[in-house]
């Protein structure tokens, strides 16, 4: 029997945003600490680090995100874990948000003048002292801009774990398609509700963008 | 004001004691070698003029004694600590050496006051009162204490200089590297900075300067070493620098820059 297309059809799409913003949070702030951590690596005096960050990066840049989420889902049972569609899911997203925001962080990070990074070593500043006070405070104004820009871009990019059957926003839309046939009404909404959580977002960078050329046109 | 040095004797002018000393030293950027077996010795006290044409080789001597730049070959010691090559002193070294630069690099989302403390408090462990005293009278030794608490931004490039030499001497280095610290200036806020300079020469400090400004080095140097090619070509007293240079290649550069 086919169901109509009703209130709480709707309200099934709707509550299953939570997910979607639950599952970028995540992405979010794992791939925050991840990403931190291989922008400073990939900006580091050690060669051999810096070399191997840039592998990781490569690799994630250079394919897909649905692959990235297959390797991770599929390879969480070769490795003899039990599949969990909200683990793998969560793994493949961070793993994924460390290696962008990781290059984005490094381009910033390499964005701060030379000299202060000399002016801070020759007052005697070690090195996660240069960091925490002269360089990321620096780098942090320029990255706000393209990391909320990256934002958008993960939470457009959750709508692959509905394919490994993580039950969020673009998920809900196909349980609710398959029980009504109303695929046009359906994608709307669902295309509709990711738009609401994105361009907001979207307005935010662009805001930022301005008030950062403006404070270094100062 | 308490009774503070000020008005005190001037102090030593210099000591035997061995400020700063280099040996053989080598230093390549690739193939290019940028020190060519340097040996220099600074006695504590002793102000040192470093000039040369642009690529001789003379920012990277100064860069070379607080580690900036890693050496290749020979020895050098600052404070009778020795910088090995491997760089194991070299926190030890550098917070007895301050360090002037061409373009200031103050932090520029600090105020002039957060400058001035910041190392104080995380090198050396002194507490935010003591650091910010200190502070202050460094920014009033440099005629600016007024403008503690802006930012870098709003202050003139004569300014940020003394900022930043006021920054240097909130470490209390026995030992002033400056390099080009009037070149990016306007003509205007020279003099300030090189009164500045003088003033802190008069007070005893130990002071390297790569400038190219030859009536400071003749006010104020104790010798002035004109290098080539990463090669110290020639060092005198001031006098005999400029009125009597025994290489040709200091008479064309002095020809040069008249």
């Amino acid at each position: 029997m086919i169901r109509t297309f009703g209130w709480n059809e709707f309200l099934f799409i709707l509550m299953a945003i939570r997910w979607t913003i639950a599952l970028s949070a995540i992405a979010f702030i794992g791939g925050g600490i991840g990403g931190l951590a291989i922008a400073l690596a990939r900006t580091s005096g050690d060669k051999v680090v810096r070399q191997a960050t840039a592998g990781f990066i490569r690799v994630f840049q250079g394919t897909p995100l649905l692959l990235q989420l297959f390797l991770v889902y599929f390879g969480m049972a070769v490795v003899g874990a039990a599949i969990n569609p909200w683990i793998a899911a969560a793994l493949a997203l961070t793993l994924h948000a460390s290696a962008f925001l990781g290059e984005i962080w490094r381009g910033c990070i390499e964005a701060v003048p030379l000299g202060q990074n000399e002016a801070a070593t020759a007052l005697g500043l070690k090195w996660a002292s240069r960091q925490r006070w002269i360089i990321l405070p620096q780098a942090a104004r320029i990255a706000v801009a393209p990391t909320v820009g990256f934002l958008v871009q993960l939470i457009k990019g959750t709508s692959l774990a509905a394919i490994i059957g993580f039950t969020e926003l673009t998920r809900a839309g196909q349980i609710i398609n398959n029980a009504t046939f109303e695929p046009f009404t359906v994608f709307s909404i669902v295309a509709g509700l990711y738009f609401v959580l994105c361009w907001p977002l979207s307005l935010l960078a662009r805001q930022a963008e301005i008030r950062f050329a403006r404070a270094s046109a100062r | 004001m308490t009774t503070t040095s000020e008005t005190a004797a001037e102090a030593p002018r210099k000591t035997l004691e061995t400020a700063v000393r280099m040996e053989a030293v080598n230093k390549w950027y690739g193939a290019f070698q940028a020190l060519k077996n340097v040996d220099l010795e600074v006695r504590s006290g002793e102000r040192i003029v470093v000039c040369g044409p642009s690529g001789s080789g003379k920012s990277t001597l100064i860069r070379c004694i607080n580690q900036l730049e890693a050496i290749q070959s020979g020895r050098i010691f600052v404070d009778g600590i020795e910088l090995t090559a491997g760089g194991k002193n070299v926190d030890a070294i550098r917070r007895e050496v301050g360090m002037v630069f061409q373009q200031f690099n103050l932090f520029p989302h600090m105020t002039v006051l957060e400058n001035c403390t910041l190392a104080p408090m995380k090198v050396r462990g002194e507490t935010r009162d003591a650091a910010e005293a200190t502070a202050r009278k460094y920014l009033a030794r440099v005629h600016i204490p007024e403008q503690a608490d802006k930012y870098p931004a709003q202050l003139s490039g004569g300014q940020q200089q003394r900022v930043a030499i006021a920054r240097a001497l909130c470490m209390n280095p026995k030992i002033m590297l400056f390099d080009e610290p009037t070149s990016a200036l306007d003509p205007e806020m020279v003099k300030e900075v090189l009164d500045t300079m003088i003033d802190l020469a008069d007070g005893g400090m130990t002071m390297l300067v790569v400038t190219h400004e030859m009536g400071f080095a003749r006010r104020v140097a104790d010798r002035v070493i004109f290098m080539d090619r990463g090669e110290i070509v020639e060092m005198a007293p001031p006098d005999r620098f400029f009125d009597d240079p025994q290489h040709e290649r200091t008479r064309t550069f002095l020809g040069q820059i008249a």
